[in-house]
């Protein structure tokens, strides 16, 4: 089979398959008033807690007079779109697996799965078709979180492009952990199995792994030995957050140092943003020479510097994320598998003959 | 006629359990055949097996022309199926529920539009096009689910045991239902182990037990191969003694396999004779003096036949070897 056919084959069956699913499931999904109470409970929510933090951060920094007020405004931007970070990650933690976990086993529970099964739509075509109506409904709670999140340019200490980087964890936290769903309901025929058998494996890849983290870093000999590998992390999406927030800190700040702890690097403390550029704050080394002529000094702005250290940034969150999409792919090919009615683990290789004739054997 | 559904040895088999024991099956183009057996025959994994649900462990089978094996995409295609126990998606209006379908078949918009009309006239649903599913009647819904394997036309029909669940009226609406379409040119197999349900609708069956196609044909060419010939009834015109010569009579007439006197008064005959058999034995009956009201043939031959035939342990001789 060359690649345009190949290419052919699967854009005639499994295109007009997945728009099949999503047509129906988000037909279901949107009815009624329910997508439109959810969204604007996540918002309500979102919104929420961020006003709060924001609050708990204006009343701390009223009571420290050492800082600029502009500085502190940065600090408090930078704390809000953390705790916004945080607050959602955990909500797409409990949300995507959620949605996802319950849309394979409840087709088996409800018997409808053979009649999809006999239609000639691939079963690549039914689970991705599922995970991605399953997870629109997700994606759309984070885009109608953005809003929210970019409140946060207000206070400064924030950056765009590191709103954008959130963002992109956030979703594919939420692509991740929604693959593992589907898995989960594809393996076990039981709806509530399913659930909690994902929710088991979303504390494994988040806190259970990190524990162990923990455990080896505390038990072995940390001057000389080697630290533990820091792919122990890579599907705990909150650690890929907290690198998202040392990129706001120019390097230097409380989240840079778990990280670093976490990388085993601490040039970052040098100083400077990881793309040239530094936001003014707190510990932020501008190297005189860098600093342009003109009203700056206004903490939270972005100024460029020639940074000597450029590339440290991003040190860690793309090969989180990295991570979890391959754990993504992974998990859904594995669905894929455990959807097809037959020749399940026998990929068929085009030019190979099969092994036994069919028919006539059995004499 | 052709062959549009072949089964060739057909095996199943469950880690110790053989589901299927060699199932070889021909249907031909146009025909209702029905696989009839007990619960626990294999009728459904034979079914599963044609639908591409089931790989088997042995044996193939082909829809058109296409292995169910090899060509699995292809077969779906000419193949319409409608399991035993199925479900509906809730949330979801008869219509949708049919464009859902239609569209996994990749069927364009404007052709989903039409076929949906089309199909809910004739499964008579064209006034719930906008109910929901989860709302419909078990018969309904019945209706529904053959409506959605009609949507891309199918050669082919496959159903496991239709009528399952139904009531006496749904029962006679969906027997309606499956001759209009033979008329419009499908083949379809059906299941069942409600006998007087596939008998006033199959051109052809095949009995089967424990895994195994004991016969296979119509069912006069069945009846005739095995010469169970039928159950005859006899209304006498006595009681008492009289009665009980009759049967005596009848009992040690040729061909007549029993002879037993119902509440009713009638006297039952196993009868393994022809037609022409039956008018001879009538004829000696009344020269006899035995006074007959009523002589005919009991309707339900293909439960006789079913017992006779899954009595046996060896399947039913083919008409040669029977000959």
């Amino acid at each position: 089979m060359t690649g345009a056919t190949l290419r052919r084959r699967v854009s005639r069956l499994a295109m007009p398959g997945i728009t099949a699913i999503g047509v129906k499931e988000l037909r279901g999904r949107m009815r009624g008033k329910r997508a439109f109470v959810s969204v604007t409970v996540y918002t309500l929510i979102v919104a929420g807690f961020a006003w709060m933090v924001g609050r708990i951060l204006v009343e701390s920094a009223q009571n420290q007079f050492q800082f600029d007020p502009t500085y502190q405004a940065a600090s408090i931007g930078r704390g809000i779109f953390m705790a916004l970070m945080i607050l959602q990650t955990l909500m797409i933690l409990v949300l995507a697996p959620a949605s996802t976990a319950g849309t394979i086993s409840s087709e088996r529970e409800k018997q409808t799965l053979d009649l999809l099964a006999v239609t000639p739509i691939s079963s690549v075509a039914i689970v991705v078709g599922k995970l991605l109506s399953a997870l629109t409904w997700v994606f759309v709670l984070i885009l109608a979180s953005i809003p929210v999140t970019a409140l946060v340019f207000v206070y400064g200490g924030v950056a765009p492009d590191d709103v954008i980087r959130g963002y992109v964890m956030l979703f594919v936290t939420a692509i991740a952990f929604g693959a593992i769903g589907t898995f989960f309901s594809s393996l076990l025929r039981r709806s509530g199995a399913a659930t909690g058998m994902t929710f088991v494996a979303v504390l494994i890849a988040t806190v259970g792994l990190s524990f162990i983290w923990v455990f080896m870093r505390a038990t072995t000999d940390s001057f000389f030995a080697r630290r533990p590998p820091e792919a122990l992390f890579y599907l705990n999406p909150f650690v890929g957050q907290v690198d998202v927030a040392c990129g706001t800190e120019g390097g230097t700040g409380s989240w840079c140092q778990i990280i670093d702890e976490i990388t085993g690097t601490s040039l970052a403390n040098f100083g400077g943003g990881g793309d040239g550029r530094v936001i003014i704050n707190e510990g932020g080394v501008i190297p005189p020479d860098a600093v342009p002529a003109g009203p700056v000094g206004r903490f939270g702005d972005v100024v460029a510097v020639n940074d000597p250290f450029a590339g440290e940034r991003d040190r860690y969150w793309p090969r989180s994320a990295l991570t979890l999409m391959l754990l993504a792919v992974g998990f859904t090919a594995a669905a894929v598998q455990l959807v097809t009615p037959t020749r399940r683990w026998r990929p068929r290789l085009p030019g190979i003959p099969r092994r036994r004739r069919p028919g006539r054997s059995t004499e | 006629m052709t062959a549009i559904v072949r089964a060739d040895g057909l095996v199943k088999r469950y880690d110790r359990t053989l589901a299927i024991a060699g199932v070889d099956l021909d249907v031909a183009e146009g025909e209702i055949f029905g696989l009839v057996g007990p619960n626990g025959a294999g009728k459904t994994t034979t079914l599963r097996i044609l639908a591409t649900l089931l790989e088997p462990t042995a044996g193939d089978a082909e829809i058109a022309g296409w292995s169910v094996r090899r060509n699995p995409n292809e077969v779906r295609r000419v193949l319409g199926f409608m399991p035993d126990v199925f479900g509906v998606y809730d949330d979801m209006r008869v219509w949708e529920y049919l464009d859902f379908f239609a569209r996994c078949y990749g069927l364009p918009a404007a052709t989903r539009k039409r076929i949906i009309g089309d199909l809910l006239e004739l499964v008579d649903l064209a006034d719930k096009r906008n109910a929901y599913v989860q709302g419909l009647s078990r018969g309904m819904q019945q209706r529904l689910c053959l409506a959605h394997a009609l949507v891309h036309d199918p050669k082919v029909l496959l159903l496991d045991e239709p009528a399952s669940g139904l009531d006496p009226r749904a029962r006679v609406e969906l027997r309606e239902l499956l001759r209009e379409l033979r008329t419009l040119g499908k083949t379809i197999v059906i299941s069942s182990h409600i006998l007087p349900e596939l008998e006033e609708l199959c051109t052809s069956v095949a009995i089967v037990d424990r895994g195994r196609v004991l016969a296979h044909g119509r069912i006069a060419d069945i009846e005739q191969r095995l010469r169970v010939g039928a159950v005859l009834r006899a209304r006498v015109l006595a009681d008492g003694e009289a009665l009980e010569a009759a049967r005596d009579w009848f009992a040690g007439q040729p061909d007549v396999a029993a002879s037993a006197i119902l509440p009713d008064g009638t006297v039952e005959l196993g009868f393994r004779g022809d037609e022409a058999g039956a008018a001879a034995l009538l004829r000696a009956a009344i020269a006899a003096d035995i006074p007959i009201a009523t002589f005919s043939r009991a309707a339900s031959d293909l439960e006789e036949l079913f017992l006779q035939v899954t009595g046996q342990d060896e399947p039913v001789p083919a008409p040669e070897a029977a000959a």
